[in-house]
Parts: structure tokens; C-alpha cells; sequence
């Protein structure tokens, strides 16, 4: 390569030409920013992912070997090693679980209701459910921690899930109201006619075609508790969420066992929210008419 | 199994507008009725309190002898057949046909063949295995009409059935349709917009408009003897021809004729007569009217002339190989027996 002649230049360059596609000026700078955009998240993560999943001295390792040559669970299993870890994972995904269950348990029926009915005061009803959005938890947090030591429901999972749940369940009533409401009403009707009973209608046809929606609207419901970090932390003391904990802990903590936090704190998450993205953008669609 | 349907004087109210102000109809067992009318004239709105999928707010309503105020579609041996087909997305074509015998907790072993039968009829057999997804509008239409012919109802309800389907698949389904409810001998109400529709169908056209019934007879009663000017105006393409005229002492007076009066009295009537039973004449006579041709237009069976008479709108069918061109003067000669009189102040017709 070192006597590369002037002739094998005019080559390379010929070669580029034709691997590139001729872009205007405009094309190739929005063709740019989408990349270092693009970078700007992805990099991040890809390090996270990169150094978790790394030994755990390889960490400190410089320069860096950007290329995962070296994988091992090292890390992770340090990570679950470590007292209360293991205890705040658990009751996040508990906490998660019971807020997906909540919050499809009341929002599906109250985003049928949105879909199929007219009611006194539908509209205002449809702008309080995101109103609820509009209160922040820090204002919340001490009438809610002192009412939930009288009620019995300061740190527990049950306590954490009910206000995630008040998180999500805005989200989960608007997109099952607009999954509804693609629904045509016909068919339920023509259920109707060849003898349903309206839920036996609702349960056999409307059901079926909502459910792939539905799983993602419970999806978005678990990963908004999953991320939830200020109310968990207000809210628990012994029986931390993995956030709450993390939140705690991370200071004081070495660098390995940060990456392996927020590897557990960041990757479920976009998992999750790439699975649903289609259901995502239909609620947007609704919520911005 | 097909049972008579009875309508009578029912209303109904959405807040304070009437969509049907007191209608009634007496459906025969095994016949045709077609509710025809424009949109907004209370014809769907109709055969929805039929279904029941709409409540009445007073009257009542039989199927056979009972009674079905007050009760779900499901309690009323119904099928109906949706506008937008309505095959569930989620089902196969073969479970779509089924779900109904389905719910009637019907055996395997009598659903199959009920729906093979009812598929057969429709020439769907080789779409049973598929999904509406993966089926054109015509295709979806015949599921529809073959789940609700394997409920084998008494009663048959189809709501604009054709109305999306393109030109040329509508008038294909019509006569197949035709052929097929006149076999399955299933009562059968159907809605439409669409006059022709009506008219090839129906053993009785019931007119709607305005949320009343106006006419209910058989289609070639409708087309020469409408009860009103709305009924004339609205069945047949090019509709009837109405002109205003002068009665004085048992003569109608237009455009220069002089015509025998339906009735006594003086005072303003209305004329009205079909485009095909009026001929151009040669010469003018005293019943002639005189008209100036403005428009002519060849549809290739036969010519359409628009025509001014006495300044009023006036349209005539010609043969094709009419010498008429537009900005003749013209003489017509009506019918005799197919002149119709109606009162110009409430557009009743006149006998």
C-alpha cells in the first residue's frame, strides 16, 4: 500500500464517487446532523452496554478498546451481589408489574368509555386526565408521604405502584381511546345482530383486535414506573425501588458498578419503548388533534 | 321460517330533531321491501329500530307475531348486513361465516356444512381460509351476505349493502342477489339511496322522506303513479317533468295547450309526465306544448333532450338517430293516459 501510484488515486476516488450518492449541499448537512444526533444518543448507551458487560478492572482500562472483545458477566454478577440490589430489583419489577396492572385495569374500560360513549362532560373529562400530568411530584411528595404513613402504604410496593400508576394511567387511557375508536363500532353491532350480549360482543371482537395496543399501552405503563425515580425514593425507606436505591447508593459506589446500574435502569426501558413505538405515535396522532 | 314484519307508528327523537315522525309498514312473509329515500330521511335510522341496535321512542314493532319492543338484536332472529361489510378483521372468512352459529352454541358437525352451503351460494368456497385483510370489496360484501344467509333468520336486514362497491361489481351483485333472496324466500328489508336499486329489487318500495313514509307500493306503481312530486322527482333517471299550469273551467292551460283538467276548480296545478312518454311531433295540435330545445345529448340508446317549455325545465328521450338539434322549436306530444296531476301548493297528487 505504501507505493500506492497517482493512477491507483484516480481509482479510489472514481470508487467513491460511485459508492456515494449525489446529494445536494442541504442533503448531505441534514444527512450529518442526523448522524451526530444520532451519535449523541446512541454513543452513550453503546459505552454503557460496552463497560457492563466489560470485566471489571477493564473499566479503568485506557485507552479504551471500543470494540467488545472482552465480554464478561463480571460486572453484572458483582452488581447483583451487592447487598440490596438483588431485594430493589425484584420490587421494581413488582412495583412495574402492579402499575401495568392498574393502570390497563382502569384506563382500558375509561378509554373504551372515551371511544364508544357520549357523556356530559366527555371533553373536559379527556383534558383532566392529562391535567393530572400537571402537577409535579415534588409538590406532591409531602402530603403524599405523610398521608401514606396514615394509610399504611409508606413503603411498600403497593404504596410506589399506586402513584406510578397515577403517572401512567393518563397514557393509558388516551391510547386505548384511540385503539377503541380505530375499532369500528359495526362490528360490534354485527356481533350484536348474530347473538352477543354487548360485553360477550366486546370480549370476542373488540378484545382480539385490541390486544397487540393494549400490551403496548401496559408496556409504556411498566417502563414509565421502571424510570420513575423522585416519588419511589420520597416514598420508600427499607423497600427501595431499583431507581430509588440506585439513586442512593451511586455516589457513593465504584464506577464498574454504575455502569452496571444504569445498563439495568436504561436498556429495558428503550427495549421496551422500540417494541411499542407504533402505538406511541397513534396517541400522539389523537393527542395532538 | 320467515316471518311477517310490523311497524306501527313508530317514532323516534334524537334530542329535539325527529328522524321518524310516526311510520308504519307491513312487511309480508318472504317479501322484498326496499326503504328508499336521500340521506337524512330516517330510512337507516329505520331499519336500525328493526335490529334493534337503535331504541324507538314510542310505537311498536312485531316480527312474526312477537312483540320486539325493548328487546337486544340478539333476542330477535335478525341478520343484517352492514354498509362497510363489518367482517371481523381477526377471524378467518370461514370462522366470520361461523360466528353466528357459533353463539347459538351450534355442533361442529352442523355448522361446517351450513357454512359450506351459505359460502357455495356466494362463491366464496375457496376464500374460507383467509382473512378480510387479504380481500377486495366485492369479496368482503359476499362474506357479509353469506354470514348473515347461514343464520338462516326470519329476517334479513341490509343496510346500503352495494353503495361501495364500484359501478360495475354493484350491478353484477344486484342481480345475484336478487336471484339468491328470491330463493332463500328470507323477509327481507333493504336500504338504499339508490332508485334503480329499489326498483330492480323490491316487490314494495317504501318512500321515505323527511322521516315519514310517503309511498308504499309495489316499484311500478311508484314509478307511474308517485303519490307526490318528491316520489316523482326522486325514482327514475331523468326524473319526471313538472309544469306549472293554469286550471280554468276544466282545462289546464300550459305553454300554449289546452289540456283536459284532472279535477274542478281553478286555480295553479302541476303537470307531471316521464321523459319517455312524451313524443317530438311534427305538427302542433291544442294538447301540443311548444318547447326550444337548449341541450341535446346522445347516450347512446337513446337521445336526451333538455328542453325550455313556458320557461320551466322540461326533458324528453328520443331515439338515437333523432335528426333534433339544440335551438329547435319544438312540438310535444304527452302521453294521454301517463299525464299525473298534483296540487302545487302541497304537492300531493291529485285524482
Amino acid at each position: 500500500m505504501t507505493d500506492a501510484t497517482p493512477e491507483d488515486l484516480q481509482d479510489n476516488r472514481g470508487m467513491l464517487d460511485r459508492l456515494l450518492p449525489r446529494w445536494s449541499i442541504g442533503q448531505w448537512l441534514f444527512a450529518t446532523i442526523c448522524l451526530i444526533l444520532c451519535l449523541w444518543v446512541l454513543l452513550p448507551i453503546y459505552l454503557l452496554v460496552l463497560s457492563a458487560f466489560s470485566p471489571r478492572d477493564a473499566v479503568f482500562a485506557w485507552p479504551k478498546a471500543y470494540l467488545p472483545f472482552d465480554i464478561s458477566t463480571d460486572t453484572i454478577a458483582f452488581f447483583f451481589g451487592v447487598r440490596g440490589v438483588f431485594s430493589a430489583f425484584l420490587n421494581s419489577v413488582m412495583v412495574a408489574a402492579l402499575t401495568m396492572v392498574i393502570s390497563i385495569g382502569l384506563g382500558a374500560p375509561a378509554g373504551y368509555a372515551l371511544a364508544r360513549f357520549r357523556f356530559r362532560g366527555k371533553d373536559s373529562f379527556r383534558l383532566l386526565i392529562v391535567m393530572t400530568r400537571a402537577f409535579p411530584i415534588a409538590i406532591l411528595a409531602l402530603p403524599l408521604t405523610v398521608t401514606f404513613i396514615k394509610l399504611g402504604l409508606y413503603d411498600t410496593v403497593f404504596g410506589v405502584a399506586l402513584v406510578h400508576s397515577a403517572l401512567a394511567l393518563p397514557f393509558a387511557v388516551l391510547i386505548s381511546s384511540s385503539l377503541f375508536m380505530g375499532i369500528p363500532f359495526e362490528l360490534e353491532e354485527a356481533a350484536w345482530t348474530m347473538g352477543c350480549t354487548r360485553f360477550q360482543a366486546f370480549w370476542r371482537v373488540v378484545m382480539p383486535i385490541a390486544t397487540p395496543g393494549l400490551a403496548a399501552a401496559a408496556i409504556f405503563a411498566f417502563v414509565i414506573s421502571w424510570n420513575e425515580v423522585f416519588a419511589a425514593t420520597i416514598l420508600t425507606l427499607q423497600h427501595p425501588t431499583l431507581t430509588a436505591f440506585l439513586l442512593t447508593t451511586l455516589s457513593e459506589s465504584p464506577l464498574y458498578f454504575r455502569f452496571a446500574g444504569g445498563f439495568f435502569l436504561v436498556v429495558p426501558a428503550l427495549v421496551f419503548i422500540f417494541a411499542v413505538r407504533k402505538y406511541l405515535f397513534s396517541m400522539w396522532g389523537i393527542a395532538n388533534r | 321460517m320467515a316471518a311477517g314484519i310490523y311497524v306501527d307508528k313508530v317514532r323516534k327523537a334524537f334530542g329535539s330533531f325527529e328522524a321518524l315522525k310516526s311510520v308504519s309498514l307491513d312487511v309480508q312473509p318472504e317479501e322484498f321491501t326496499v326503504l328508499l329515500g336521500p340521506s337524512g330521511c330516517g330510512k337507516t335510522t329505520l331499519l336500525r329500530i328493526i335490529a334493534g341496535l337503535e331504541t324507538e321512542t314510542s310505537g311498536v314493532l312485531k316480527i312474526g307475531d312477537k312483540q320486539v319492543n325493548g328487546l337486544p338484536p340478539r333476542d330477535r332472529n335478525i341478520a343484517m348486513v352492514f354498509q362497510n361489510y363489518a367482517v371481523f378483521p381477526h377471524l378467518t372468512i370461514f370462522e366470520n361465516i361461523a360466528f353466528g352459529l357459533r353463539m347459538k352454541k351450534l355442533l361442529n358437525s352442523e355448522i361446517e356444512p351450513r357454512v359450506k352451503k351459505a359460502a357455495g351460494m356466494m362463491h366464496i368456497e375457496h376464500l374460507l381460509e383467509r382473512y378480510s385483510g387479504q380481500l377486495s370489496g366485492g369479496q368482503r360484501q359476499r362474506v357479509a351476505v353469506a354470514r348473515a344467509l347461514a343464520m338462516e333468520p326470519e329476517v334479513l336486514l341490509m343496510d346500503e349493502p352495494l353503495s361501495n362497491l364500484d359501478a360495475l361489481l354493484r350491478l353484477e351483485m344486484r342481480a345475484e342477489l336478487k336471484g339468491l333472496l328470491a330463493e332463500s324466500r328470507t323477509t327481507t328489508i333493504y336500504v338504499t339511496h339508490d332508485q334503480v336499486e329499489a326498483m330492480s329489487l323490491a316487490d314494495r318500495i317504501a318512500v321515505m322522506h323527511g322521516g315519514h313514509i310517503i309511498q308504499y307500493d309495489s316499484p311500478i306503481q311508484v314509478y307511474q303513479n308517485p303519490a307526490n312530486e318528491f316520489c316523482g322527482g326522486f325514482i327514475g333517471n331523468p326524473p319526471m317533468n313538472f309544469l306549472q299550469a293554469e286550471r280554468r273551467n276544466g282545462h289546464c292551460h300550459i305553454a300554449g295547450a289546452a289540456l283536459t283538467a284532472p279535477s274542478q276548480g281553478n286555480g295553479r296545478v302541476t303537470l307531471g309526465i316521464r321523459p319517455e312518454d312524451v313524443v317530438v311531433a311534427e305538427t302542433s295540435a291544442a294538447d301540443h306544448l311548444s318547447g326550444h330545445v337548449t341541450v341535446v345529448e346522445p347516450l347512446g340508446p337513446h337521445n336526451l333532450l333538455t328542453l325550455s317549455v313556458d320557461q320551466q325545465l322540461f326533458r324528453v328521450t328520443t331515439a338515437a338517430d333523432s335528426p333534433i338539434r339544440s335551438g329547435q322549436e319544438v312540438h310535444l306530444a304527452l302521453a294521454p293516459g301517463r299525464l299525473r296531476w298534483f296540487d302545487s301548493e302541497s304537492g300531493q297528487a291529485l285524482h
